[in-house]
């Protein structure tokens, strides 16, 4: 299968543009963690009210005095419970998960889980958001690992990416439950009609690779259901040879973090660049408004944050350091997912046909 | 309940809830070097457990469970079953 040829450029915004599409008079409730994050309550609380409308209602869990008094007077299509309760960014997530039962995260995912809400947002501890969804939120059926699965801001598309932290180990056959979770994501969430997956190695030959990476190749390249491509390399992840990129949570974790590192550090030299030029060239600034637009593409308060795929209802993970844009954006792709088909077409995909082995 | 009907439905969870491959679960194995479980596949199990059996697992006595015969004579010693 070759990769799609299309070089047209499709801005984040035009992905995004559909989670704000009409989906009937359904109003989807979404959880929002008021505590999680390194700017809340504040930020998250003012993201949370320009997302709520008609079709989306908050529901925000915190501390309620707190969240109260972060609220106008006149705030729509909003409610507030109690959580005394925050998980902290060095606690042991899996316990801390058991444990704090008054904590705005597990609060929130209980909601989820007893049908009270559709969705759950947070920018809080990450480990304990995984978790406290697999602890009360719980897996699909057939799902053996849930996997993080982001969306990069690539020229000239965005790319669905996953595994990005949920699991440090794994086996083949996880990575071949990613690759159709990852394509259902691309396709119900981003709108990719036919996503192509490639999967992450150091080279295109499906000989390439850790002996787990070569024989997740074959079990994906088996599976009829999934569009693969074959092997990508790193250097091919932001030049979107494919739609979506599959790897193992500690090396999409090391992939990511190196991306978006690189990224700003060369936005820094461009902007010293043009800064330096635009002193004397009428082209600097011209450079600057296409310098912008590159930073807008790439700026992770766009997609505001990454969907915890495998769990029975849709859990977004944003970014701990989410501004009020970020935390808009992460309860609209919430509402997307729960709109859309994405957990219908996960659950029947890895519930139907059993492990291709 | 006996010990093996406990047993048996331990096993279930392990193999229903984790994933675990049924013809290792033992009462012998252990849950973190042959079952290659973590430490969240652990508070899955024991809060599944508790769900299940209608018991408390306090976290010392969780931490005390480290093969799946633990985890049965848990159960029989707490439910009395």
């Amino acid at each position: 299968m070759t990769a799609p040829g299309s070089r047209h450029y499709v801005s984040p915004h035009e992905v995004t543009a559909a989670w704000s599409a009409a989906a009937g008079d359904r109003v989807v409730r979404v959880v929002v963690d008021a505590a999680g994050g390194d700017n809340a309550p504040a930020e998250v609380v003012r993201g949370a009210l320009q997302a709520a409308g008609p079709d989306i209602h908050i529901v925000l869990v915190g501390d309620e005095g707190t969240v109260r008094g972060l609220l106008p007077a006149d705030a729509a299509h909003v409610s507030i419970v109690h959580a005394a309760d925050v998980i902290g960014y060095d606690e042991e997530p899996a316990w801390a998960a058991r444990n704090k039962t008054g904590s705005s995260i597990v609060v929130g995912l209980k909601l989820v889980h007893e049908g009270e809400a559709d969705a759950f947002v947070s920018a809080g501890n990450t480990g304990a958001v995984v978790a406290g969804s697999l602890l009360y939120v719980r897996r699909i059926k057939g799902v053996q690992r849930p996997a993080i699965c982001t969306i990069m801001p690539c020229m000239p598309k965005p790319i669905a990416f996953l595994d990005v932290g949920a699991n440090a180990e794994y086996q083949p056959e996880h990575l071949r439950q990613f690759a159709v979770m990852g394509q259902a994501f691309a396709r119900e969430v981003m709108g990719i009609p036919e996503p192509v997956v490639g999967l992450l190695s150091i080279g295109e030959e499906p000989t390439k690779g850790t002996p787990d990476v070569i024989e997740a190749h074959r079990l994906i390249a088996a599976d009829g259901h999934i569009r693969f491509y074959g092997n990508v390399e790193g250097r091919d992840i932001m030049n979107r040879v494919v739609d979506v990129v599959v790897t193992d949570g500690f090396t999409g974790n090391v992939a990511l973090k190196t991306i978006e590192g690189s990224a700003r550090g060369i936005l820094g030299a461009l902007r010293q660049t043009i800064d330096l030029s635009a002193k004397t060239k009428l082209g600097g600034l011209l450079l600057r408004r296409d310098l912008l637009r590159l930073k807008h593409a790439l700026d992770p308060n766009e997609f505001g944050g990454a969907i915890l795929a495998g769990v029975s209802a849709p859990v977004i993970i944003a970014h701990g350091s989410s501004t009020a844009r970020g935390i808009a954006q992460a309860v609209r792709m919430g509402r997307r997912a729960v709109v859309s088909e994405l957990l219908p077409s996960i659950s029947a995909e890895l519930g139907a046909h059993a492990p291709t082995v | 309940m006996t010990r093996e009907e406990v047993f048996e439905h331990v096993k279930g969870i392990l193999v229903e809830t984790l994933s675990v491959d049924e013809d290792k679960v033992t009462m012998e194995a252990r849950f973190q070097e042959d079952l290659e479980t973590d430490s969240l596949d652990l508070v899955e199990l024991v809060m599944t457990m508790e769900e299940k059996f209608d018991i408390k697992i306090s976290d010392a006595e969780a931490a005390q469970i480290k093969t799946v015969g633990d985890a049965v004579d848990f159960v029989i010693k707490t439910a009395g079953a």
